[in-house]
């Protein structure tokens, strides 16, 4: 019994070898296109950035990290200090809602883009749209309330919940820059 | 010829993915809210899809029967994550966009069915053919669904507003059980048509 088993074809060594082997092989394959493409991709990435940086904050000629603040950044033209950017978090209706949130040195609000989200998309996702994000521009963090809730900014019909995620982490964007342009910069 | 076109255009509409063979219903629902999204995942799925054929195809000879599903799970994986790596370096916008919709399709049953049914079986050539119609199909079905989805969901196809404000946007066409509703109604559609296709070439004297 145990030769006949050893000569069949599925023996248990047989198949976890051809197993193995296809991982193996696979394995091989993603390592290889890795090494090859991860600088680059490194480097789009980083191109990425500054772009979205750009598209928030347009006419600065030199963002700056600010030490100390993770992902946070002074946009300057010249010597003036034109916006800082702001990254905020809210619990949406799916999951997180990230921002990228440009805050004015008067502490108002320049824009805010979306910069992850797992919104339901043709509702939720409506809030990354000039519709309801052009209502931010030039309103104070005390303004960061939807309609419902006796504030200024008019919800997205069928997404209050992601209005009020957006809201929320907008004005805390807002607060954590009057902070940082307390803190003497 | 004729062969490799029967094998390709089975997948539009006799086997159609969704509204026939009922595979992979889940992430269809999910990404049908706006017709570019089921335009891009149709795509997504054909490209893998049809790879996916190949080398299972290619390779069909080597692999154990007692672990060939995970092997074909493997090769899916690898294809995609390859296809991943890729976009990230060469092309990092169209990457974002594609992001999750290439991670959910990993998990296509339609893909691990074709080449559990299809491509384990037939040579390179016509598996590959046997993907890209499938894809196809699938990528019709997507199609329809979203553009449907979108117009009485929201009012629009393709972002351009089609219904006017007059039209009040009946939110249950974006939501998933809408969609359930739908899709029960296509399959029922889809049925009455394909049976009336065969029944025309049964008069007309063609074999079935």
């Amino acid at each position: 019994m145990t030769a006949e088993h050893n000569d069949n074809n599925n023996s248990i060594l047989k198949i976890a070898l051809n197993l193995a082997c296809a991982c193996i092989i696979s394995g091989i394959i993603i390592g290889l296109v890795y090494y090859f493409t991860a600088d680059i991709a490194k480097q789009k990435q980083l191109e990425l950035q500054n772009l979205a940086l750009q598209s928030i904050v347009q006419g600065a000629d030199k963002y700056t990290p600010i030490p100390g603040k993770p992902g946070c950044y002074t946009a300057t033209k010249g010597d003036q200090l034109i916006a800082y950017i702001i990254p905020a978090e809210s619990k949406g209706y799916a999951g997180a809602v990230k921002l990228l949130v440009a805050v004015g040195p008067d502490n108002k609000i320049i824009k805010y883009s979306i910069i992850d989200s797992k919104e339901t998309p043709g509702l939720g996702d409506k809030a990354a749209q000039p519709q309801f994000a052009d209502q931010f521009a030039g309103k104070t963090g005390a303004d960061m309330m939807v309609n419902k809730d006796g504030g200024p900014i008019q919800a997205i019909s069928g997404a209050t919940i992601t209005s009020r995620a957006v809201t929320r982490a907008v004005k805390n964007a807002v607060d954590e820059a009057a902070i940082i342009a307390k803190g003497g910069k | 010829m004729k062969g490799y076109w029967d094998i390709f255009s089975k997948g539009l509409v006799l086997e159609n993915p969704i509204f026939v063979l009922a595979l992979s219903l889940c992430p269809a629902l999910a990404v049908t809210t706006s017709v570019v999204n089921a335009l891009t995942m149709g795509l997504t799925v054909t490209f893998v899809i049809s790879m996916n054929n190949l080398i299972v195809s290619i390779v069909r000879n080597w692999v154990n029967p007692k672990v060939r599903v995970p092997i074909y799970i493997t090769s899916i994986a690898t294809i995609v994550t390859v296809a991943e790596l890729l976009l990230k370096a060469f092309a990092p916008l169209l990457y974002k966009q594609l992001g999750i919709y290439l991670s959910l399709v990993v998990v296509f049953a339609i893909i691990l069915a074709r080449a559990e049914v299809f491509a384990s079986k037939n040579r390179p050539l016509p598996s590959f053919i046997d993907g890209f119609g499938m894809g196809a199909g699938f990528t019709l079905a997507m199609l329809i669904v979203g553009v449907i989805r979108e117009l009485f969901g929201n009012g629009t196809i393709l972002g351009y507003t089609v219904l006017g404000s007059w039209y009040p946007p009946a939110l249950i066409f974006i939501m998933a059980p809408g969609a359930f509703i739908l899709i029960g109604y296509l399959v029922g559609a889809w049925n009455i048509w394909s049976q009336r296709i065969e029944k025309a070439k049964g008069e007309r004297g063609e074999t079935i």
